[in-house]
């Protein structure tokens, strides 16, 4: 190899097929996934996040929650999920055209979380219980807490906040003062409650279901 | 030409001469990046056993920290020590001097302001939360701009050389050098500027991660390997006649690989079968290289701590090549994926592979530069001790974790307690190993800054032979 021209070129033609062959491929196939629309009850899955959900997307992404969670449900055959109750289903590419970024994720140092909200316990209490003081209901848990996402103020007799935290024991605040999440603990708390692929679309059933008897869970 | 050649002396000095200042800037820069980036990474590493640690200070929580610190070592100490060891060694395989200087460093302060703006944008919140691109949208033309200057020079030095043939090293840091400005605007525009939609985004993150690595990281160490193995043992590459086809195979086969890091996600599964025919091809020029490499290699006396930097990265690039395989079987990612694994498989090729190289490269190069050997003995004995150390405790400890993390994950019955608590006695390892790894950092840190400070012409045999001065540090070469 005497000639730079060579290896330039041949640099240049080797990223150029892999842009061409992966990504513009994926894209042409199926970038323009769209919403489906069911014959029964006329709504276009999957459901678009509400305007706060969108922002809790927001903190997700600044506080780097992708760092220990996936969000993503493999297959039957393919490790635990479904036993382990992270979903209905499989996840579906076509779940997660309705937010704008989204983050798979690639560390179960924590539980998965595409379809938290599923999840009989979990409810806006358990989620802002779980960011204030992770032991408060998981106990040993190496899950961060979030303390600065919580205003720990003083109760104004008579006017306790709706949202402060029902909190007794040892993580309680001191006495007078109450914990109410913040604007963006509330926002949070929306998207991991928007978190719920149950719709099963019958298109994505047929593609990837194998022919092998089905399994049902109980739910 | 089966090992690199050899300017005459004098030119190699003046050749040395002119790359002085930009290359000790780039290099000062990724030693303090070092320090910041380990910091940190301890910081996110001691959190997992011990989760009150900073939690309270938002810019230091987990899902902030790692991140940042993860950017701090790739676009602060790894483009830094790259871009340096890069410029030196294309300036002398080339037989050409770098010209106009200045401007390298006036780039590679911009470079630097961009990587800080951007860590500093990853703990304050502006981060992304995409892998390796978490930096905010802002900094982005600020790096594209001052790595096109620098990459510019690289390119510009290969071209204008003075030489009739080519050398492995060349290739390769030209593959790297070159691939990089590519991968990081294709990957912008289709996140950022023109977005694609759902799990398309994590396609393209993929790809760019891989690809960063394994065409931009890998690479580099590897430039380093074939070059210095050769001159310091004064032999020529073993079966050297294959090594363009390794370096057109592996460049081209990594290139496809990406997609299987996304095996049983929510994307096509063409992708992620494409990754591991990729990565089962790979298998080609890891053996061709391994044979170029560590058959320059056999039987030889290593008493250089180059040589010996370089064998620990070349174990690393074996290792890693091999986990990436894994990784890719259906069989294997059943159990390792999502685990402690996957991010052993990163950090040796980012670690274990790239920056040993770098520690290699730097023992070799920074004397020629300055004029002098390095202060301390003792200090460079315990930056390769204590890596070493850290290697082989962070590689098992993570090896072993992640494999139990697995089975555990996959036991439905065992709980994310049960999960945390089997682990923290392994996060307590890696942590330890970490700590090791940041003795060895201070160790090169302070012998670097001291030696650019000091004045002591080596004198004799006090030293080992390749911090001999110049121009008697020149092994004669083969
Ligand atoms: C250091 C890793 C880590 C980080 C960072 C982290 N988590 Fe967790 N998370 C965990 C672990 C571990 C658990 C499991 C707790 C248990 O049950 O023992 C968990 C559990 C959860 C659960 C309950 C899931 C379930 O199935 O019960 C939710 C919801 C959650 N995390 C949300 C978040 C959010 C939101 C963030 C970002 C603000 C976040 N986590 C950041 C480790 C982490």
């Amino acid at each position: 190899m005497k000639n730079g021209l060579t290896i330039f070129a041949g640099i240049f033609a080797i990223v150029a097929a892999s842009w061409a062959g992966l990504l513009l491929t994926a894209h042409r196939q199926y970038g323009g996934l769209a919403q489906y629309v069911d014959a029964l009850d006329g709504n276009a899955y999957p459901l678009p996040l509400s305007g706060l959900a969108d922002q809790g997307r927001l903190v997700y992404e600044d506080l780097g929650c992708a760092t220990c969670h996936t969000q993503q449900v493999r297959r039957a055959d393919f490790g635990a999920d479904l036993d382990r109750k992270w979903g209905e289903r499989q996840s579906y590419a076509r779940d997660y055209i309705r937010e704008k970024t989204v983050h798979l994720g690639d560390s179960r140092l924590g539980p998965d979380l595409r379809n938290v909200a599923a999840r009989g316990y979990v409810d806006g209490t358990f989620l802002y219980k779980l960011l204030y003081a992770p032991h408060s209901v998981a106990p040993g848990t190496n899950m961060p807490a979030y303390p600065f996402l919580f205003d720990v103020r003083r109760v104004n007799p008579g006017q306790a906040s709706p949202l402060a935290l029902p909190f007794t024991g040892r993580f309680a605040p001191p006495a007078g003062s109450e914990v109410v999440p913040t604007r963006r603990a509330v926002a949070l708390a929306a998207y991991l409650l928007s978190l719920k692929d149950t719709y099963d679309y019958p298109v994505e059933r047929a593609k990837n279901t194998p022919p092998a008897p089905e399994k049902k869970g109980e739910h | 030409m089966n090992s690199p050649a050899q300017p005459n002396r004098s030119e190699q000095m003046e050749i040395d001469a002119s790359a002085k200042w930009p290359v000790l800037v780039l290099f000062g820069s990724a030693v303090v990046w070092l320090i910041l980036g380990g910091a940190l990474q301890l910081i996110a590493a001691i959190q997992l056993h011990t989760p009150s640690f900073l939690a309270d200070c938002e810019w230091f929580t987990h899902g902030r920290v790692a991140p940042a610190a993860q950017n701090a070592l790739v676009y602060g100490w790894g483009f830094n020590s790259a871009l340096g060891f890069g410029l030196w060694l294309m300036a002398r395989l080339s037989f050409a001097s770098l010209r106009h200087g200045g401007w390298l460093i006036v780039a590679a302060k911009f470079w630097n302001l961009g990587v800080l703006l951007g860590v500093a944008g990853i703990m304050t919140g502006a981060s992304t939360s995409f892998e390796l691109l978490e930096m905010p949208r802002f900094v982005t033309l600020l790096l594209l701009g001052s790595y096109g200057l620098m990459g510019a020079w690289l390119v510009t030095t290969f071209t204008l050389r003075n030489t009739e043939n080519t050398y492995a090293s060349q290739w390769y840091l030209f593959g790297a050098v070159f691939s990089f400005p590519w991968l990081y605007t294709l990957a912008q525009v289709m996140l950022f500027t023109a977005p694609v939609r759902g799990t398309l985004q994590a396609v393209v993150d993929a790809w760019y991660v891989s690809g960063l690595y394994g065409l931009g990281f890998v690479p580099v160490a590897l430039a380093a390997a074939y070059y210095f193995l050769p001159k310091i043992l004064g032999r020529p590459v073993a079966n050297y006649y294959l090594a363009p086809t390794a370096f057109w195979w592996l460049f081209f086969a990594t290139a496809f690989t990406g997609g299987s890091r996304l095996i049983g996600g929510p994307v096509p599964a063409w992708l992620a079968t494409t990754g591991a025919v990729a990565n089962f091809f790979l298998i080609v020029p890891v053996v061709i290289i391994a044979l170029n490499l560590f058959g320059t290699l056999r039987g030889a006396a290593t008493g250089s701590v180059t040589v010996r930097f370089i064998r620990w990265s070349l174990f690393a690039f074996l290792a890693a090549s091999l986990l990436n395989f894994a990784l890719s079987l259906r069989g294997f990612a059943i159990t390792a994926q999502f685990t402690l694994i996957t991010a052993l498989r990163d950090w040796l090729l980012l670690y274990g592979c790239f920056s040993t190289a770098m520690f290699g490269a730097a023992y070799f190069i920074v004397p020629r530069l300055t004029g002098h050997a390095w202060r301390s003995s003792a200090l460079i004995t315990a930056h390769l001790g204590a890596t070493a150390l850290g290697l082989l405790l962070i590689t098992a400890t993570l090896g072993w974790a992640g494999w139990e993390q697995g089975r555990m994950l996959n036991h439905a019955a065992t709980s994310f307690t049960d999960i945390t608590k089997a682990l923290t006695p392994w996060f307590t390892a890696y942590s330890v190993g970490l700590m090791l790894l940041t003795i060895g950092h201070l160790a090169f840190f302070v012998n670097f800054f001291w030696s650019l400070g000091a004045r002591c012409p080596v004198t004799g045999d006090a030293t080992p032979a390749v911090f001999r001065a110049p121009p008697a540090m020149e092994v004669p070469s083969a």
